[in-house]
């Protein structure tokens, strides 16, 4: 396409001049052949006539040099059709004005050699021959007159020479007319010259405009192609979305700027129990959405209408035609021509009535379990926990055993709930965090005090870096030491007994970093993708014997995450596994 | 901080089995007297009769809540002044605001330890003005 408009710029009339003159070179060269077996004809015509009279040598001389020329011309001319090429134009003309001169100056030199020994019969011979080959001369260089003007000023110019000191007075009087001859030729040299150079002209401009046209024909099938192409598209794409409306299970409305249906695909008719036959033609506002809806009402269309902007998750009920009473979201996209006028409005909408009541039922659920749950695990609780207190004396070291059993898993129950309850308000966004500064040494200690107890039942003990930086993080210091006492059990559980659980922090960049490092055998290959993940548990046996809901991981990871930061773990040198977290500092350290 | 020690409690509470492990508790671990109330309706004149220095109220019972029932006592001259503490199943933090808007002295969640419900209440007793 470019290039084409760039030879659209280059007007016809600004024709290569070196085209042109590469074109005359061409007609020169191709005229040669002629030019070469005329001298060597007329040359051999010539030595036969003059060969009966004396000095023989010098027509010897003369028939040689012309044979020397005549076969330097035609080596010459083999030379330019070999080499094939249009370009070194310049070259090869020197080359041929080189060639002209000298077939010239073998005439010439006829003239002054042979001229003044011979009779009146055989001048009046050469002279025609002279004249002749002079004449010749504008027919084989009319595309150079300057290689004509040296071709011609080489035989005229010793012939009237010869003939001025002659001494006979036709003789001279022909030598004043040869110079009037000799101007005439050139100047019809030049005419031809000029009308060669016009036509090689409008040859190339004729050249050059027939592939113009060519490639401008290119361009338009080109063109003509794409746009073909481009239709094609259109009709797969339109019938692709015809498609994706009727089979969507998304009600689809398509309306003017007013509201009026205008057209609706089969999910719509599904959602609302209309046929599209009773719908288009009237407004989607009057006809699907009870009077005392304040969400998608008239008042809310007009400004719509006028704001043009597309608008998402609008729910409002809706009236369905067996008077059933739904919720519905809906999404309003206009379609806004050049002048930017609506063309139309496309609104897509979902029966959401069945999720919302999913959700009121699962909120019902969560708040029963709370409840429901809870209230009966206090009297469990309690009441273990009294009778394991040996307030009321003591028991009989089996009964002892089992009430302290039934104490422990009457308390995973309750963290199991609890963990529940934190996932399901986390994962539906209920949960919200109360943010505050936080010092980050305070609150290792802390963690360390609360699970101190937790750890020795494992055996195992709690080691707190010496000197935690003294660093604030902002966030919800309870979360945070939900989080610690996770990831300190965790590893509680799995060290070995006598061993140690090593807590540390560092501040880098505005972002601390929380390490929690146990000894234990680290994580199994095939747990690691899901550790993260809900009821995450390496090993059932395990969780049994040690407790634990095999949710903590991912509550620790989306508390993180909620308050900005990451949690992740790795393999610890020497063996175990150590858990970090990152948090961003509220102020650099004192 | 009040002058003498926390010795009589009075508990609301609609669940017998956490009433029987409150009595326990406050009265075998924390030597306290407890006064045992079933039925809101009748908590206020149990109160007026017993004259507690501690009120303990169950946030969900049915027919009258621990909210109504703390507003309804700061509604009788007798029981204005008493300081309450909420037993709550619901743990969120917006919940727990309100409660202390609503003027109750502390909360004790459930399910709470019982070896360790007398030394909160007394603990909520000693940060009264």
């Amino acid at each position: 396409m470019n290039h084409s408009a760039e030879s659209e710029q280059a007007a016809p009339t600004a024709v290569d001049a070196s085209a042109v003159l590469a074109e005359r070179v061409s007609h020169l060269y191709g005229q040669l052949p002629i030019g070469i077996a005329m001298t060597f004809v007329i040359g051999a015509l010539a030595t036969y006539e003059l060969w009966e009279v004396q000095l023989r040598q010098r027509v010897i001389l003369w028939w040689g040099l012309v044979l020397v020329v005549t076969v330097a011309s035609a080596g010459l001319y083999f030379a330019y059709r070999r080499a094939g090429e249009r370009t070194h134009a310049k070259r090869w003309l020197s080359w041929l004005a080189v060639c002209a001169l000298a077939i010239g100056a073998c005439w010439g030199l006829a003239a002054a050699v042979l001229f003044p020994l011979n009779s009146s019969e055989e001048r009046v011979f050469l002279t025609i021959l002279l004249v002749g080959a002079t004449s010749a001369g504008i027919v084989l260089f009319a595309a150079s007159w300057p290689l004509f003007a040296m071709y011609a000023a080489s035989i005229v110019g010793p012939f009237t020479y010869v003939l001025a000191t002659s001494g006979s007075r036709l003789f001279t009087e022909i030598a004043l007319v040869l110079p009037l001859f000799y101007l005439v030729s050139v100047g019809v040299a030049y005419r031809l010259h000029h009308v060669l150079v016009s036509g090689y002209r409008l040859r190339q401009s004729y050249r050059r405009l027939t592939e113009e046209h060519h490639a401008l024909n290119l361009r338009i099938e080109d063109q003509i192609q794409e746009l073909v192409d481009a239709q094609r598209e259109i009709q797969a794409s339109g019938r692709k979305l015809a498609l994706y409306s009727e089979r969507a299970p998304i009600a689809v409305f398509e309306m003017d700027s007013n509201g009026t249906i205008l057209d609706m695909n089969p999910a719509a008719e599904t959602v609302f129990g209309h046929a599209a036959s009773e719908l288009v033609g009237r407004n989607l506002v009057r006809t699907l959405i009870p009077q005392d809806e304040t969400a998608l009402d008239l008042a809310w269309w007009a400004d719509f209408a006028a704001q043009r902007n597309p608008e998402a998750g609008i729910r409002t009920r809706c009236l369905r035609r067996d008077g059933l009473e739904i919720v519905c979201e809906f999404s309003l996209t206009p379609l806004v021509n050049e002048a930017q006028d609506i063309v139309s409005v496309i609104a897509q909408c979902r029966d959401i009535t069945q999720q919302l009541e999913a959700e009121r039922i699962k909120k019902e659920f969560t708040s029963t379990l709370s409840h429901e749950l809870r209230t009966p695990l206090t009297s469990i609780i309690g009441s273990l926990q009294l009778i394991n207190t040996g307030m009321f004396g003591e028991l009989d070291q089996d009964a002892a055993e089992l009430a302290l059993v039934a104490e422990r898993n009457a308390q995973r129950l309750l963290d199991l709930i609890n963990d529940i309850l934190d996932l399901e308000r986390i994962d539906s966004g209920r949960l919200s965090l109360h943010a505050e500064d936080v010092a980050l040494d305070e609150l290792l200690q802390e963690s360390v005090v609360l699970n101190r107890a937790y750890a020795e039942r494992f055996g195992v003990r709690l080691r707190l870096q010496a000197e935690p930086p003294k660093v604030v993080v902002h966030a919800d210091r309870r979360r945070l030491l939900q989080v610690m006492t996770n990831l300190i059990s965790n590893a509680a559980k799995f060290s070995p007994e006598g061993g140690h659980v090593e807590l540390s922090a560092s501040c880098t960049n505005a972002r601390v970093q929380v390490s929690v490092e146990d000894r234990g055998p680290g994580i199994p290959q095939e747990f690691r993708s899901r550790i993260f993940g809900r009821f995450a548990q390496a090993d059932s046996a395990l969780t049994r014997k040690k407790g634990g809901t095999g949710l903590g991981l991912a509550i620790c990871k989306r508390l993180i995450e909620l308050m900005g930061g990451e949690i992740w773990y790795a393999d610890r040198e020497g063996g175990g596994t150590s858990f970090h977290f990152k948090l961003p500092a509220a102020a650099a350290p004192d | 901080m009040p002058t003498q020690p926390l010795r009589r409690i009075c508990c609301v509470e609609d669940d017998d089995d956490i009433r029987r492990i409150v009595r326990l508790s406050l009265e075998r671990i924390g030597g306290m007297t407890v006064d045992l109330v079933a039925d809101p309706a009748v908590a206020i004149d149990s109160m007026i009769a017993f004259r507690p220095d501690l009120v303990m109220l169950d946030w969900m019972m049915p027919g009258i809540d621990g909210p109504a029932l703390l507003r309804k006592m700061r509604e009788v001259p007798e029981t204005r002044a008493l300081p309450v503490v909420f037993i709550t199943a619901k743990a969120s933090q917006r919940e727990l605001a309100e409660l202390s808007a609503l003027g109750a002295a502390g909360t004790i969640s459930k399910p709470f330890a019982p070896k360790d419900l007398p030394g909160q209440l007394r603990a909520i007793w000693n940060a009264l003005p």
